[in-house]
C-alpha cells in the first residue's frame, strides 16, 4: 500500500524507506514516523476493537496518552501486547497485529457484545454471573476469561536482558519541552550536575508539534540547537527514550529507559534500564495532555484530538484525513485548523462552542459558532459528524479539543493533591510538592510559550540557588504568545448515543451517571465501580471529563468532586525491567563453601540453605535414593568417621578488655570464667526472653572470643551483637568483626576422628584425650606449618571435632582429610546426615528455638544465670515463661516402631478430642535414625520431663495421620554422653 | 603426614578480563588485616600506627598508601580500619602485629574477602549500574571509600586512582560477585 496520507514537511528522512506489516499487510514508512504515524500515512484507520463492546477503534492521540491504538509487536517469546502505537518508533521489518478480536480486525464476532451493552454497563460483573453458583468455576469465569483482557502473552520466558542504575545530579530536569530545554540549559551553563530526561526519541516536546517560531527560527530547529550545547556539555547528561516514571523519597526518581525498543535487534545488551536518580533538585516540567469532549458515538476512527492532529501533519508529514472538521471549546483548536489548511488539507468545518468570533483566518472552513457535535456516522471509519441541531456535515477526520490538562502526577506521587484553577478548568499542581521539586510550563498552567520558556529558567535558577551554585545568566529567546482563551465545555448532552469518557475501558457518560445513582458517588468509588481511569492508559484523557460529569450529577464544584491519587508509574513499566538481573539463577547471590567444588566432584546434591549452597548427601553408585546414603553416612560416621564442610556457620571475633563481660551479657549462661583453650556452648536470648539462637564460643586468648551461631541467625546475632556494642554498652572495650567466610571449618567426627587427624596435625600439637579433652580448643598447626584452629566440640554425639583452615585451603583440606581418612573408610556427610545424628543425640535446632520457646522449655532453664545478668534475663522470668506444667523438651519413638512420625504433629492424651483446648505440645523434628532402625522425634510436651514413659498420640490433621508415640529421653545416642569424652 | 599439601585456591585468583577499555581483574595476593582501636588507648593506637606504618590513621571513609605505596590503611569506623598489602602467605596478621604489637586488636581478614580492580576512563559506565554510592570524580575523591551493597552483596568500594576503583566482597559468594561486576563492564560495551 503506497503512503496515500503523506503531506510535505515533517521530521522524517524521505530518502530511506522503512517496510513494516500490521496485521500481514505490507506497508511502508520512513525513519522518525512512529508506527501510528506511519499507519495514518497508509491510510490505516481502524487498528483495534474496544475492549468490551468491540467497537471499531482508530488512533486518537500522537502521544503516550493513547487509549486505542494498542497493538502486538514482536514475534515469538519476544512478542509484547498493549504496545502504544503512537509511542513506536518504526523500525525495517517491524510486524505488527491489532488486538481483541476473534477472527479478523474488520470482522470480530465478538462485535456482538455491542448490541448487549445495555446489559453491559457499569458494574456489570457485580449483577451478573451469580446464579447458579455452580456454572461459575466451570462456565462463567473461563468464558469471561478466555474474551477479557487486551492482548495476549506469549507464555514463554522473555528472552530480554534487563539493567538497572544509579544516577546523580544537582538537577533532573524532567521533560524536554521549551521550558524543560530553558532549565536545563541555565543549570547546564552554571556548571551544575544535570539530568535532562525526555520519553520521546527526539527531544523538544510540543516545539516538534508546532509551527511556533521561537529565537528567530522554527521551534523545532531552535530545539535542535538547545539539544546540540546540552550535548556538548560533560555536565548534562542527555537521556531520551527515558520516562521519569516516579518521584520517591528524599528526591529519588524512577526512570525507566527504553534501549532497544526502537530496533529491529536488541544485539545482546539489556533492552531497558530502570535507573533509581538521586537528585538535589529537579524541575517538572512535563507539558500537558489535551482532553476531548464527549458527544453520542464520539469513540469512531477518525476522531482524534486536535493538537495531535497538528503533531502528525507537522513533525510526521501525515494526514489523518482529507476533510476535516474541528470541534473546539478553545482558542488551540483553531491552531489545528490554520496548520492543516496551510498544508492543503481541506478544513470543512470548525464547531466552536462559545459564542465568539474566530481566532484565525483558516481558508475554506465555516465557522459554526456557539455549536457542538451530537453524533457521528461511519462504523469503520468517520463518514459525517451531526451537529446539535441536525446539520450533517461530512468529514473523515474531527479533530476534537476540550482543553489541556497540566501533567501533575508526579507532583502528587508523595501525597500531594492538585488544585483547581477555574481559568483553565484544569488542575495545577498543588502547594504541596515532593521535596526539592519545583514545577514550570505547561504542567505548571503556564500554557503559552514565552511563559513555558521564562519558568523553565526561573525553576533551575531558584534550584540552583537553593544549593549554592550560582546561575549563569540566560537569555530567554522571543517566542509568540499564542492565544490561549478557552471555556468549560465537557460533554454535549443533546443526542441518545453513547458518549464515551474512557476509551480504552469502554467507559460513557451514562455509566458515570448509572454509578451515581446508584450510589457511588466519590470519585474514589465512580473510578472502582466503573474501572473509568484504570485501564493502561490510567484515564489521561477521561479522568477529568468524567469528574466534570459526576460533578454536574451531584450538584458539586469539580474542586469539591476532587481527583483520585496518582501513583508511580506515570506510564507502564514492564515487569522485566523491574526484576532487572534478578532472574533464574541469578535471582539472589548464591554462596559457596570453600570445599564445594571437591563436593561437586565427589557426588553431593546441593540445598539452599539461605544464600548457601550446602551438601546435602553424597550418593554412591548402586543406591536407590536419598535414603540409601544418609543412613549410610549416619552409620559410617558413628562406626569410624565422618567429615562434614560446616563453614556456613556464623562466626564472630570478639575481642577487648571487656569482651568477657560483654558475652556475659549476651549470652544466657555465664562466660566469664571460661578458660583460655576451652569452648562452651552458649544460648542466646532475645529482651522479651525468648531463646533465639545458641552455638559455642571458644576463648582463644585473655581477651579474644571466637562465637560460632547458627547458619541461619548468623546475620541476626551480629546485628544484635553489635546493637548492644554501640548502643547499649558503649563503655565497654568490645569489637565484633565477622570471620564467617574467612575460615574453612570441618566437622570430623566418629570413634576414628582423633586418628585421623593425628595424620594431619603437626607433631608439636597434642592433641591426646588428657591433653585436649572434650571442650578444648586451641591455635595449632597442620601439614608442616598450615595455620589452623582446632576446636573438640560435638554436634553428632560421637568423639568429635571442628578443624577450622584459612579458607583458601578450604577445597585442599577435604581432600586431604579423606586421603588421611581413607584407612578408616572415612565417608563425607552432608546437612541430611548432620540433621539426622543431632535428633539422635537431642540437640536443638532451629526447629527447637521457633521464637516461641524459652530455655526453660528446652530444658535449660538453669542455664539461665542468676548470678549476673543478661540480655532476656528478667522477662523470662516471667509467671507465665516459668510455669511448672509448661512444655518441656522431649524425644519421642512410635508405640509400633514401624511406623513414621510427622514433625508439626500435636500430642493429644488418650481418651481426648483432638482439638486446641486438648493440645498437649507438637512434635518439631523427626528422623528415620538408622542406628535405631526406627523413626524417632523431638517435640515439646507439657510437664515432659515428669511423664517419661507416658504414650500419648501424634496428631496430624494436615496430614491425617495419627500415631501413639513413647515419650522418652530426646538424648536416644549415648546419653551419658560417654564417647563425647572418649 | 599426607603426601598432597594444603593448595591455596582463593575464589577469583588470577581474573583478569578487559571489556573495550574497562578492565576487572583481581589483585594478586592481597592481603587484609582489620584493626580495632581499644576504647580509651586509641591515641596508643594511632601512635603505633604512624609509628609502624609511617602514616597517620585516615579519617573515617578515606584510605591512604604508606610504605612507597606497598601498603593502603583503610578507616571503615570510629574504632576499625583494615591494612592492605600485597603478601601471599598465610601469615599477614604477624606481619601487621609485629609493627603494632598490642596497641590495636587484630584478625586476619584475608580469605573473608574477595577483590577486584574495575579501570578504565568508561570504568564509572559499568559501576554505575550496580554501585549506588555517587563516584563522580567531585564526590568521590581517590582515596575515598564506602560500605555499600551492589546486587545485594555487601561491598567496600575504594577509589584507588583517577579511573580506577577497588571493590572488595564477601568472599563465599565470589562467585555472584564477579558475575554481577563482569555483567556490568559487558553491558556498556
Amino acid at each position: 500500500m503506497s503512503q496515500v496520507n503523506r503531506v510535505s514537511g515533517g521530521q522524517l528522512d524521505r530518502g530511506r524507506t522503512l517496510r513494516f506489516t500490521f496485521n500481514g499487510k505490507p506497508m511502508q514508512g520512513h525513519p522518525g514516523d512512529t508506527l501510528a504515524s506511519a499507519l495514518l500515512a497508509n491510510g490505516q484507520k481502524l487498528v483495534g476493537r474496544s475492549f468490551k463492546y468491540h467497537r471499531p477503534r482508530g488512533i486518537f492521540t500522537a502521544g503516550p496518552e493513547e487509549p486505542n491504538a494498542l497493538v502486538q509487536l514482536r514475534p515469538g517469546a519476544f512478542q509484547e501486547p498493549n504496545t502504544r502505537a503512537t509511542v513506536t518508533e518504526l523500525w525495517d521489518g517491524l510486524h505488527a497485529s491489532s488486538q481483541n478480536h476473534r477472527m479478523s480486525l474488520e470482522h470480530d464476532l465478538m462485535a456482538v457484545t455491542d448490541l448487549l451493552s445495555p446489559f453491559l454497563s457499569a458494574g456489570f460483573y457485580y449483577k451478573t454471573f451469580m446464579w447458579p453458583r455452580a456454572f461459575w468455576e466451570k462456565l462463567y469465569e473461563p468464558a469471561i476469561r478466555a474474551s477479557a483482557g487486551l492482548g495476549r502473552l506469549s507464555m514463554q520466558e522473555d528472552p530480554d536482558a534487563y539493567d538497572k542504575g544509579f544516577l546523580h545530579c544537582d538537577l533532573l530536569v524532567i521533560g524536554a519541552g521549551p521550558a524543560g530545554l530553558m532549565a536545563a540549559l541555565t543549570a547546564g551553563r552554571s556548571g551544575a550536575r544535570v539530568i535532562l530526561a525526555d520519553e520521546d526519541f527526539t527531544p523538544g516536546g510540543r516545539l516538534n508539534a508546532e509551527t511556533l517560531e521561537l529565537g528567530g527560527m522554527a521551534g523545532a530547529e531552535w530545539a535542535r540547537a538547545a539539544v546540540a550545547e546540552l550535548a556538548g556539555m560533560d555536565n548534562v547528561r542527555l537521556m531520551t527514550r527515558t520516562t521519569v516514571h516516579g518521584a520517591y523519597d528524599h528526591g529519588i526518581y524512577g526512570a525507566l529507559e527504553r534501549c532497544t525498543d526502537h530496533l529491529a535487534e536488541p544485539g545482546g545488551k539489556p533492552r531497558q534500564i530502570l535507573w533509581r536518580i538521586y537528585s538535589r533538585g529537579a524541575v517538572l516540567a512535563a507539558g500537558s495532555t489535551e482532553r476531548p469532549i464527549a458527544f453520542g458515538n464520539n469513540d469512531r476512527p477518525g476522531v482524534m484530538l486536535a493538537a495531535s492532529v497538528r503533531a502528525y501533519v507537522n513533525r510526521y508529514g501525515v494526514t489523518p484525513g482529507r476533510r476535516v472538521a474541528v470541534l473546539t471549546n478553545n482558542d488551540d483548536g483553531w491552531r489545528t485548523a490554520a496548520d492543516l489548511a496551510a498544508k492543503g488539507v481541506e478544513v470543512i468545518a470548525i464547531i466552536d462552542t462559545r459564542d465568539a468570533p474566530a481566532v484565525c483566518d483558516v481558508p475554506g472552513a465555516r465557522h459554526v459558532r456557539n455549536a457542538a457535535v451530537a453524533d457521528t456516522t461511519g462504523r469503520k471509519g468517520l463518514r459525517s459528524v451531526t451537529l446539535a441541531d441536525g446539520q450533517m456535515i461530512p468529514a473523515d477526520c474531527l479533530a476534537v479539543s476540550g482543553g489541556w490538562n497540566p501533567n501533575v502526577h508526579l507532583t502528587c506521587h508523595q501525597g500531594g493533591r492538585p488544585q483547581w484553577r477555574e481559568d483553565l478548568s484544569a488542575f495545577v499542581p498543588g502547594d504541596a510538592l515532593p521535596p526539592g521539586m519545583a514545577v514550570a510550563g505547561a504542567a505548571n498552567g503556564a500554557m503559552t510559550l514565552a511563559a513555558a520558556l521564562a519558568e523553565g529558567r526561573a525553576s533551575a535558577t531558584t534550584r540552583l540557588e537553593d544549593l549554592g551554585i550560582t546561575p549563569a545568566g540566560t537569555d530567554l529567546p522571543r517566542a509568540e504568545d499564542e492565544p490561549r482563551e478557552a471555556a468549560a465545555f465537557w460533554h454535549v448532552r443533546q443526542g441518545r448515543s453513547r458518549a464515551w469518557l474512557d476509551l480504552q475501558n469502554d467507559v460513557t457518560v451514562k455509566d458515570v451517571k448509572q454509578a451515581n445513582a446508584e450510589g457511588f458517588r466519590s470519585v474514589e468509588l465512580l473510578k472502582r465501580y466503573t474501572t473509568l481511569g484504570m485501564a493502561t492508559d490510567q484515564g489521561k484523557t477521561s479522568n477529568i471529563a468524567a469528574l466534570a460529569v459526576l460533578a454536574e450529577e451531584t450538584g458539586n464544584t469539580i474542586p469539591e468532586t476532587g481527583t483520585t491519587v496518582f501513583r508511580p508509574p506515570y506510564t507502564p513499566v514492564s515487569m522485566g525491567a523491574l526484576a532487572g538481573r534478578a532472574r533464574g539463577r541469578d535471582f539472589r547471590p548464591y554462596r559457596l563453601t570453600p570445599s564445594h567444588e571437591w563436593a561437586a566432584a565427589n557426588g553431593a546434591t546441593f540445598v539452599e540453605v539461605g544464600n548457601w549452597l550446602r551438601a546435602q548427601w553424597f550418593a554412591r553408585p548402586g543406591e536407590s535414593g536419598w535414603r540409601d546414603s544418609v543412613d549410610r553416612e549416619v552409620l559410617m560416621t558413628r562406626a569410624s568417621v565422618g567429615i562434614c564442610d560446616v563453614t556456613t556457620l556464623g562466626k564472630i571475633d570478639v575481642q577487648g578488655r571487656d569482651a568477657a563481660e560483654f558475652l556475659n551479657r549476651v549470652y544466657a549462661n555465664g562466660f566469664s570464667t571460661l578458660a583460655v583453650g576451652r569452648v562452651r556452648y552458649g544460648l542466646m536470648l532475645r529482651e522479651d526472653g525468648i531463646a533465639y539462637d545458641d552455638g559455642t564460643t571458644a576463648r582463644i586468648g585473655e581477651h579474644h572470643f571466637v562465637m560460632t551461631t547458627t547458619t541461619a541467625n548468623a546475620v541476626t546475632v551480629f546485628r544484635r551483637m553489635e546493637f548492644a556494642r554501640q548502643c547499649l554498652w558503649p563503655n565497654l572495650d568490645v569489637h565484633l568483626i565477622s570471620t564467617t567466610d574467612g575460615w574453612a571449618q570441618f566437622a570430623v567426627a566418629g570413634p576414628n576422628s582423633r586418628n585421623l587427624l593425628r595424620k594431619i596435625v603437626d607433631s608439636d600439637h597434642d592433641i591426646s584425650n588428657e591433653a585436649f579433652p572434650f571442650m578444648a580448643c586451641a591455635e595449632i598447626s597442620i601439614c608442616g606449618g598450615t595455620p589452623a584452629r582446632l576446636f573438640r566440640i560435638s554436634f553428632s554425639g560421637e568423639l568429635a571435632y571442628e578443624i577450622a583452615v584459612p579458607a583458601r585451603y578450604g577445597n585442599a583440606m577435604m581432600g586431604v582429610l579423606m586421603e588421611a581418612g581413607a584407612e578408616f573408610d572415612a565417608v563425607p556427610y552432608g546437612t541430611e546426615a548432620l540433621g539426622v545424628m543431632r535428633i539422635e543425640k537431642g540437640h536443638a535446632a532451629g526447629n527447637e528455638l521457633n521464637g516461641q520457646t524459652t530455655a526453660h522449655n528446652l530444658g535449660m532453664g538453669r542455664m539461665v544465670s542468676r548470678k549476673k545478668d543478661c540480655i532476656g534475663n528478667i522477662l523470662s522470668q516471667r509467671p507465665e515463661m516459668v510455669r511448672d506444667d509448661a512444655v518441656k523438651l522431649m524425644g519421642f519413638r512410635p508405640v509400633d516402631r514401624t511406623q513414621p512420625l510427622v514433625a508439626g504433629a500435636h500430642f493429644i492424651n488418650r481418651g481426648e478430642t483432638a482439638n486446641m483446648e486438648n493440645d498437649q505440645g507438637w512434635m518439631t523434628s523427626v528422623a528415620h535414625s538408622p542406628s535405631l532402625g526406627h523413626s524417632i522425634g523431638l517435640g515439646f510436651v507439657k510437664s515432659g520431663d515428669t511423664r517419661k514413659g507416658e504414650i500419648v498420640r501424634a496428631v496430624s490433621p494436615v496430614h491425617g495421620t495419627e500415631v501413639e508415640v513413647e515419650i522418652v529421653s530426646a538424648h536416644f545416642i549415648d546419653p551419658e554422653g560417654k564417647r563425647l569424652r572418649a | 603426614m599426607p603426601d598432597q599439601a594444603l593448595t591455596p585456591a582463593p575464589p577469583l585468583a588470577g581474573h583478569d578480563r578487559s571489556f573495550g577499555s574497562i578492565r576487572v581483574a583481581a589483585p594478586e595476593n592481597l592481603a587484609i588485616v582489620s584493626l580495632a582501636l581499644p576504647l580509651g588507648e586509641e591515641d596508643a593506637a594511632e601512635r603505633a600506627i604512624e609509628t609502624g606504618f609511617g602514616a597517620d590513621l585516615p579519617g573515617i571513609g578515606k584510605s591512604l598508601t604508606c610504605e612507597a605505596g606497598r601498603t593502603r590503611l583503610l578507616r571503615l569506623g570510629i574504632d576499625s580500619a583494615f591494612v592492605l598489602f600485597e603478601h601471599p602467605a598465610p601469615d599477614a596478621l604477624g606481619i601487621v602485629a609485629a609493627k603494632l604489637g598490642d596497641a590495636a586488636y587484630l584478625t586476619d581478614q584475608t580469605d573473608v574477602w574477595c577483590a577486584l580492580g574495575v579501570s578504565g576512563p568508561d570504568c564509572r559506565a559499568a559501576l554505575e549500574r550496580i554501585c549506588p554510592v555517587d563516584l563522580h570524580d567531585d564526590a568521590f575523591a581517590v582515596g575515598d571509600a564506602a560500605r555499600t551493597v551492589m546486587e545485594h552483596l555487601g561491598v567496600i568500594v575504594i577509589r584507588t586512582g583517577k579511573d580506577a576503583f577497588l571493590l572488595l566482597s564477601a568472599s563465599s559468594s565470589a562467585r555472584s560477585f564477579l558475575h554481577a561486576v563482569e555483567t556490568s563492564a559487558a553491558n556498556v560495551t
